[in-house]
């Protein structure tokens, strides 16, 4: 069932980016192309010379919907080899660049760098090539700018490609709504949300109609609603001049009590993060939403599909956010200075962040492109196999509506910190129904001052 | 532990030739020097460093910073999650040790017979020794799995309620005791079979003649005879024990919280990679090498303390022993 | 940098006595006690069975109620995916070597200088045997953050000496070995050799290496064991060279949602071991048990 699902999805992507190719051809050369296959040529010809190969390693996280690419970048550029390793999440990721950072060897020539734990990454941004020495100046307009500025360390130096940002709409599951006798296609859905004005308060109040029609859960965990809520803030975690800005944030404060006294009436399924007994609770029904920025639904289709489920399972994903614009995640692809041969490093990285390959990444994966020629791209607007699942659902369409007015919050040094390992445990306590909203804000204050304090 | 080495005869030296007596006077050094030259630059240089380290506001990626004198054991001596740590350590390792034992002398026990197939049984029982504490991870991590795991199913058919392995504090230690259980437990009963096949007939014989039952011979004679063996197998499980790490890392896949989300099973070792290779503190993490060292250190003196008083009472120790001397 | 608590053995496991057929009590009835290890058997292996059933089931087979009683057709399936996101056989290459080069330098070292703690006689001998004694419950693998650091000076991060360097030499080993040959080697013996006017090396090779074999195979059987199952320290220096336990949770961290995956991976790592297994049980089983005849 596994190999078939890869080679179908083989299939696809392999015809998608035929189709992309003829596209790019047709739309003519912009800024960057012209320049990227000469640089893979000029590489090629010196190692058809000597009859050399270089291999490129690459490692990503997630489910990023490169790895189709990779095969297609070789075939391409002869004398390129690319090895790739992915790494289940951001987390582990974070981890695994840490002690290969810190031990000095063994990062990849192309390493995944997550929006959460950028800001660690700049407190060493001379151990990342200035990609402006490869070009990125020139091409630094084609992605959106918030993405590139993300990049930028002090020195102005760019270090990182963008692949995807993550804007956030809402997947539901429209069997379960329907059974409930709720509102259950995408825009009516939206609507009993309460539309462009959407509140947690509302999508809290839905969410205990909901329990109380059926008596299931609403939404699968707490950890992610709550990364949604505190992401789409104005301030974080820390203060735009980074400050930590917790204890006294009575914004903060007042989103944590909404979201554990929803934990306390039941409408959290207490999931295990990213692990979903295995993909089995997207489809025997014991929760009807979850918050989705777009490369997580490439995430949902790989459970679905784990579990046993397929489209008829019932997920949609609707143009609705609670509580405004929001976004989770999204990443750049960086080259190490220890890369031994960071032209073509560059050279990849550039190629694989390019508006076509993001179409295919993001039909593959959901990942949305943070690339503004990819954005308007049928591949990204139209159906694909990704939108199968959702119910047909114009996803590239929706995200790119969920997108608008989404603005870069400011991440400290410790923020990927804070919320795995502060608000993490006090997630856990509500959505176990060990606390109330007070004692599990406590909680999360005083692991604070434990941990980062 | 036996320390006592054996009396050579007096040697005769004098018609030896000058470079054989340098032979015979240098070449002991030659051969334990490779042991005690590696030893000191791989064991003694590192743990004598880590305390440096530990003096130090050092981080992972930026390296040195400022020396902080013993701020750093100050701070993990006042820290929840240090002794968070040291608890489930503790937990999970009386929590293993002690079922084990008993398990183990059952087991050794039911060995001891006369057996058909001796060799087959005597194999079966350490087949997990040969899986790694990775795969022994892997496999039992998804059997306890807290909502669709193979155990909770089970417990979920016979009316009960699923249980919290990997996010209460209890059921993950015992989640992770039953780890360590499976895979050394039958190790174990092999050693203890060893010394129940060493303990006297004739003290067997004699207590059935004054009428002792099979129970009363069990407690009375084999128990007292293997307690040297049982205290070398608690030593040793000792100090693995304390430094248990693979088990508690692998065991739930996708946590983002390691040793689970309120550090139910975080123990020291863990605690420690978590300080210096995800909180990039490499100082607090080398203050808490050093003491979780002098914990370890601590207990082996005990340990030695108690195996020294308590394994001259097995019978016929001592006696074995002496014979042996020439 | 393990977990394994390291094999017991304290002295010569020298056969004193014949062996008893049979102990000198017996507990329950006959059935019973073929009961009690029947299920030991089923204890020790099923888990093991189990990871086979699944990793040979697609991965539907891990959300069923309770587990298919047969393993299913996908066991190459699964394995061909182990192999595709893991250098499966790169890593069991680097285990062997590993294992292999940490195994000779401590059985090798071990032996030279039990050889010399047990029979020769050189100034300083006691108290040098008191600091092996004192530094076998010292748990050095507490030094991985120095030994992180040096490895990153040295440039060897990466490469398999990285991790082969910090367990050349163990304090049990030398224990070990020296406890063994005390009582082995007649002192008579080597004292003859000497006497013939044979060199010091001569006798080590003439009469302490040929004793020591016995001992020197359980040394080196469970330095192998332990080096093998090692996974704390290899998962810092070599996570891009990785041994076949590092592997194994690159597999599981890589494929956590496709599990059959992860246990047919599980069951492969388990292959080798497990063929030895079979090869050598029976002397692993007297290995255990001869190691460990007085504690």
């Amino acid at each position: 069932m596994n190999t078939n699902r890869r080679t179908r999805f083989a299939a696809a992507v392999s015809g998608l980016a035929a189709l992309s190719l003829l596209v790019s051809a047709c739309s003519g050369p912009a800024a960057g192309e012209t320049e990227e296959p000469n640089d893979t040529n000029t590489t090629t010809g010196e190692n058809g010379g000597t009859g050399e190969e270089i291999t490129l390693t690459v490692t990503t996280f997630g489910t990023m919907g490169l790895d189709d690419l990779y095969a297609q970048y070789e075939e391409a550029n002869p004398g390129i080899k690319i090895e790739a390793t992915n790494i289940d999440t951001g987390g582990n990721a974070l981890t695994d660049w840490q002690t290969k950072q810190a031990s000095g060897a063994g990062l990849p020539d192309v390493q995944a760098v997550e929006e959460g734990w950028l800001s660690k990454v700049m407190t060493v941004s001379d151990s990342f090539t200035d990609l402006r020495e490869y070009g990125a100046d020139d091409i630094s307009g084609n992605w959106v700018d918030w993405k590139v500025a993300q990049a930028t360390d002090a020195e102005g130096r760019i270090i990182g490609y963008g692949t995807d940002i993550g804007p956030q709409g809402l997947c539901f599951n429209g069997s379960l709504l329907e059974e409930a006798g709720l509102a259950s296609d995408r825009e009516g859905f939206a609507e009993l949300l309460g539309g462009d004005d959407a509140t947690w308060e509302n999508f809290f109040d839905v969410g205990r109609q909901y329990h109380e029609a059926t008596g299931k859960s609403w939404y699968d965990q707490s950890g992610f609603v709550w990364n949604a809520m505190v992401n789409q803030l104005e301030e974080g975690y820390y203060t735009a001049d980074g400050e930590l800005n917790i204890v006294d944030n009575q914004e903060l404060k007042d989103r944590w009590t909404l979201l554990a006294n929803a934990a306390a009436d039941g409408l959290s399924d207490n999931q295990t993060q990213w692990d979903w007994g295995g993909g089995q609770a997207f489809v025997d029904g014991s929760f009807a939403v979850a918050v989705c920025p777009g490369w997580m639904l490439g995430v949902i289709k790989g459970q679905i599909e784990a579990g046993g489920g397929d489209a008829s399972t019932g997920w949609d994903f609707a143009d609705v956010f609670p509580g405004g614009p929001a976004n989770w995640g999204g990443t750049f692809l960086t080259v190490p200075t220890t890369s031994e041969h960071p032209a073509e490093a560059a050279a990849l990285a550039e190629w694989l962040t390019a508006a076509e390959q993001q179409v295919a990444a993001f039909q593959a994966a959901g990942t949305f492109p943070s690339n503004l020629e990819a954005q308007q791209d049928p591949g990204v607007t139209g159906q694909s196999e990704l939108t199968a699942t959702f119910n047909d659902a114009p996803v590239g369409e929706i995200l790119g509506s969920r997108a608008e007015g989404v603005h870069a919050q400011f991440k400290g040094p410790d923020d990927s910190v804070i919320q795995e390992q502060v608000f993490g445990a006090a997630v856990k306590e509500i959505d176990a129904g060990e606390t109330d909203a007070e004692a599990s804000w406590n909680t999360a204050v005083e692991l604070l001052d434990t941990i980062v304090g | 532990m036996h320390t006592t080495t054996a009396q050579s005869p007096p040697t005769r030296l004098t018609w030896r030739q000058r470079l054989s007596r340098a032979d015979v006077r240098y070449s002991p050094y030659a051969y334990v020097a490779p042991f005690f030259i590696l030893f000191a630059v791989v064991g003694l240089f590192p743990l004598g460093y880590t305390f440096v380290v530990a003096l130090n506001d050092w981080n992972l990626l930026t390296g040195p910073g400022e020396w902080v004198g013993l701020a750093n054991f100050q701070r993990e001596l006042t820290d929840k999650l240090f002794w968070n740590s040291i608890f489930n350590t503790f937990s999970i390792f009386l929590l293993s040790a002690i079922p084990q034992l008993i398990a183990a002398t059952a087991i050794a026990a039911i060995l001891d017979q006369n057996l058909r197939a001796k060799t087959f049984w005597r194999l079966s029982v350490i087949v997990p020794y040969v899986v790694t504490p990775v795969a022994v991870t892997l496999i039992f991590g998804n059997m306890f799995g807290e909502r669709y795991g193979l155990i909770n199913n089970v417990l979920s058919t016979i009316g009960m309620d699923p249980v919290m392995w990997k996010s209460e504090t209890l059921p993950s230690h015992l989640a992770i005791a039953a780890m360590v259980n499976w895979r050394w437990t039958g190790y174990n009963a092999l050693i203890l079979l060893a010394a129940m096949q060493a303990v006297p007939r004739e003290l067997y014989e004699s207590a059935a003649i004054d009428g002792a039952g099979a129970v009363k011979r069990f407690f009375a004679i084999t128990i007292p005879s293997i307690r040297p063996t049982m205290i070398f197998v608690v030593i040793t499980a000792t100090i693995g024990g304390l430094q248990i790490f693979t088990e508690p890392k692998l065991f739930d896949a996708s946590a983002s919280i390691p040793g689970g989300p309120g550090r139910e099973y975080q123990t020291t070792v863990l605690y420690l990679w978590d300080l210096a290779f995800n909180r990039q503190e490499f100082g607090r993490a080398s203050a808490v090498a050093w003491l979780l060292f002098l914990i370890i250190v601590a207990i082996g003196l005990i340990n030695f303390q108690l195996s020294r008083s308590i394994a001259g009472s097995g019978p016929g120790r001592q006696k074995r022993r002496r014979k042996e001397k020439p | 940098m393990t977990t394994t608590a390291p094999p017991t053995a304290a002295t010569a496991p020298v056969r004193r006595r014949r062996r008893r057929s049979g102990a000198g009590i017996q507990t329950g009835p006959r059935w019973f006690v073929y009961a009690m290890l029947g299920a030991l058997f089923v204890g020790s292996t099923y888990p093991l069975y189990w990871s086979f059933v699944m990793g040979s089931s697609d991965k539907t087979a891990l959300v069923e109620m309770f587990p298919p009683l047969l393993p299913g057709s996908q066991f190459w399936a699964n394995v061909s995916e182990v192999f595709a996101t893991v250098p499966f056989w790169k890593s069991l290459g680097n285990s062997m070597i590993v294992s292999s080069v940490i195994t000779i330098s401590v059985v090798f070292f071990s032996t030279l200088a039990g050889y010399a703690f047990a029979k020769l006689r050189f100034r300083g001998r006691e108290g040098l045997m008191v600091f092996v004694i004192a530094t076998l419950a010292v748990p050095t693998q507490l030094g991985i953050i120095p030994l992180f650091m040096l490895m990153k000076e040295f440039g060897w991060t990466g490469s398999l000496g990285a991790v082969i360097v910090p367990t050349l030499v163990t304090a049990f080993g030398v224990f070990f070995m020296r406890q063994y040959l005390v009582d082995v080697i007649p002192d008579e013996l080597v004292e003859a050799a000497r006497v013939d006017g044979a060199s010091m090396i001569r006798t080590f090779l003439n009469v302490g290496l040929p004793a020591a074999r016995p001992a020197m195979a359980i040394l080196g059987l469970f330095t192998f064991m332990t080096a093998w199952t090692d996974y704390l320290w290899p998962l810092l220096v070599v996570p891009q060279n990785p041994t076949l336990q590092v592997a194994l949770s690159q597999l599981q961290s890589a494929k956590y949602v496709d599990y059959s995956i992860v246990l047919a991976g599980a069951v492969l790592a388990t292959l080798p071991l497990l063929v030895l297994f079979v090869i050598a049980g029976k002397q692993l089983v007297s290995g255990i048990m001869a190691g460990a005849v007085k504690g």
